[in-house]
């Protein structure tokens, strides 16, 4: 099918196009039919039964009667019209109005419709042409000149009407199609915004209720439940966080009581600070489910200011790399200088931070880690943290940024899964994207960035 | 040492006072803004812990801001259930001190309060910090350990800086990244402990006695006693 058919409105145009054009042509045939058709038809009619008539004559009383039934009709025909010829087999005329057998009516009999002289005039006249017994030849017929002219003015105007309606058929597939793309828009670009995360948006009521407004008002229906959901689940998760915080300060804060304490053992010291350890992690967790939805609300875009890219990145490369050195890794960066980025800069350091998390965590000893950023040619920033490890595979590469997920490569690492779904949503907020490549070995994390409004 | 603590939600102030209390402070405590303001106004403390949302009228920004404009100087430690940046900047511009979010450590509290008291005694004029035999010359940025000059990346210098300043307290990672990197996450890896045992390497290495200690569950302490 080609492109522009397949799209639906366009379809529902043409068809709307089609039965329109359809139902114009059907019109104009019914009144065809009722006017001049009905006129053509009585005129046969008459001629028919002219002929007839002139026929019994001649069988009943011979060649005079037949001429002189002619004639008296010729004489009461007021207006002229009326056209008799009666021919011998070699159409010579013996009665009738008409001097001489005309040319365009040939040797057969049947309808004719020609112009024809008649009274001095050449008009259009409608004949019938009947052989009679003994070979005579009959001519009747009738000056249908006016009833051409109206036909003609008729064909005249149903083919304007016919034109006009063609156009009004295109204006109104045009409207239709503008109409239906307009709500279908409307809807493509709330989801569209839903699915970048944007979970509050509507699809905007036209309040024409209208079967459009009817599916709208299902689908902001379905939203809002969908929404409701979503937000129990995550209001859940956040009430568990946050209620939870207090009691493992508490916990945490009579381990280091006793920690303090100078009775205790070496063995039963270094287990307290191991529990504590243990804690700090939990209420680490926590934290990110927090920040996470503090990300999703999207309300830290109000503190966004001119972060310098080029700088954070290298301040990250900084605090890592001892860390990475010391796992025998080379950790390199490269930056472009002086990139700019409208954002939170603690968000982005974070960002950064969790990715060389990772790396730092899945790259054996001997790998390389290599950060970068660079500006792009269509303006958008990006910022890349490839490493050697063992990578993420394709299947899994979808579902890395998802909540608490661990693929097997990661499945015995320390960590919950919560690092790359909060780089997703750092990004997401400044309104860029988190993509994972493969990087032969390794993974490669690009953060692409809008480039400074 | 004497500190006043304004925060209305009972457990997290008796937690707070038995801990102060435990370390040996004295602890006034009220439980709501303009009992807080009052105490803050009519007796002298060493330090100040306030929460940020307070009930009596007039809520933790108030009570800083009321005592800047009267020229009290005293320490103030914020403690809030906001961990947003904003709302620490908000604080700290205000006059605050330091910005705790909750919950915390005590240990980490505790870390905080002694360096903001610290920050008070010292006049922050001096151009050589010392720890035993070990020196570092603020202004021409160069470290010594009994007399041989040590080698510091600029980074190394700050840690050590922030480290000598707060010599002889606790101070904790979180506030190493705060403070040294302007780093408000904690990260997964041990970053901070490498930086660290590089640091240790330079100064503590080549010479019998450590400075540079690990105080276990809580952070790091740079002093002369181990």
């Amino acid at each position: 099918m080609p492109k522009v058919l397949r799209s639906t409105a366009m379809r529902l145009a043409l068809v709307f196009a089609g039965l329109f054009m359809i139902a114009t042509l059907l019109l104009g045939g019914l009144l065809w039919w009722n006017t001049a058709g009905y006129l053509d038809r009585e005129t046969d009619a008459v001629i028919a039964a002219d002929t007839r008539a002139i026929g019994d004559r001649l069988r009943d009383f011979g060649l005079a009667g037949a001429v002189q039934t002619m004639s008296e009709r010729i004489a009461a025909d007021s207006d002229g019209r009326a056209i008799y010829l009666l021919t011998d087999p070699r159409l010579r005329p013996l009665g009738g109005n008409v001097d001489a057998w005309p040319l365009k009516v040939g040797a057969g009999a049947g309808w004719y419709e020609i112009e024809l002289v008649h009274r001095d005039r050449l008009h259009v006249s409608r004949l019938l042409h009947v052989v009679l017994p003994g070979n005579f030849q009959l001519l009747v017929g009738r000056d249908v000149q006016d009833r051409v002219e109206i036909r003609n003015l008729f064909l005249r105007g149903l083919a304007w009407a016919g034109a006009a309606a063609l156009a009004f058929a295109f204006f109104g597939a045009w409207l239709i199609r503008r109409a239906v793309e307009h709500r279908i828009e409307g809807i493509n670009r709330t989801a569209t915004a839903i699915v970048q995360g944007d979970l509050a948006r509507r699809v905007p009521l036209r309040d024409a209720d209208d079967e459009f407004d009817q599916l709208v008002a299902t689908i902001n229906r379905m939203l809002d439940q969908m929404q409701h959901l979503i937000e129990g689940v995550r209001n859940v998760s956040n009430a568990i966080a946050h209620d939870l915080r207090t009691p493992l300060a508490e916990t945490r804060a009579r381990l280091e009581t006793l920690l303090r304490q100078p009775t205790g053992t070496e063995a039963s010291l270094d287990g307290i600070a191991a529990a504590i350890a243990d804690i700090d992690r939990l209420i680490g967790v926590f934290n990110a489910l927090l920040r996470l939805a503090e990300l999703d609300s999207g309300l830290r875009r109000a503190g966004f200011a001119r972060v310098d890219l080029s700088a954070l990145v290298e301040d990250a490369a900084e605090l890592y790399a001892p860390a990475a050195e010391a796992k025998g890794i080379t950790l390199t960066c490269e930056t472009e200088a002086g990139l700019g980025v409208d954002g939170d800069r603690y968000l982005l350091a974070q960002a950064v931070g969790n990715l060389l998390d990772n790396a730092v965590k899945y790259t054996p000893a001997g790998g390389s880690i290599r950060l970068s950023a660079d500006r792009q040619s269509d303006g958008h920033l990006t910022l890349a943290v490839a490493d050697s490890g063992p990578g993420i595979p394709d299947a899994e590469r979808g579902r890395v940024t998802e909540r608490f997920y661990r693929g097997d490569t990661s499945r015995h690492a320390e960590g919950v899964g919560l690092g790359l779904s909060l780089v997703e949503a750092v990004a997401r907020l400044h309104g860029g994207s988190l993509r994972l490549d493969g990087n032969n070995p390794g993974l490669k994390a690009v953060l692409a960035l809008p480039g400074p409004a | 040492m004497k500190i006043l603590l304004v925060e209305d939600n009972p457990q997290v102030s008796q937690f707070v006072r038995k801990g102060l209390a435990e370390s040996g402070h004295a602890v006034d405590h009220a439980d709501n803004g303009r009992d807080g303001l009052f105490l803050a106004t009519t007796e002298s403390y060493d330090a100040i812990i306030l929460d940020r949302m307070l009930p009596g009228g007039v809520d933790g920004l108030g009570i800083i801001e009321a005592l800047r404009r009267t020229g009290n100087t005293t320490p103030i430690l914020i403690l809030s259930a906001l961990a947003d940046v904003d709302e620490r900047i908000r604080g700290l511009k205000a006059g605050g001190d330091d910005y705790l979010t909750k919950p915390f450590a005590f240990g980490e509290l505790e870390a905080r309060l002694m360096a903001l008291f610290r920050r008070g005694q010292t006049t922050g004029g001096e151009t050589m910090l010392k720890v035993g035999d070990l020196s570092l010359d603020i202004l021409s940025r160069k470290a010594t350990r009994a007399g041989k000059p040590i080698v510091l990346k600029p980074r190394e210098y700050k840690l050590l800086e922030y480290l000598m300043r707060h010599a002889g307290q606790v101070v904790t990672r979180t506030m190493l990244l705060e403070n040294v990197w302007d780093y408000h996450f904690d990260p997964q890896t041990n970053v901070i402990d490498v930086h660290i045992s590089n640091l240790r390497q330079k100064i503590d290495a080549d010479f019998e006695r450590p400075l540079l200690h690990t105080v276990r569950g809580a952070g790091y302490r740079l002093s002369e006693n181990a």
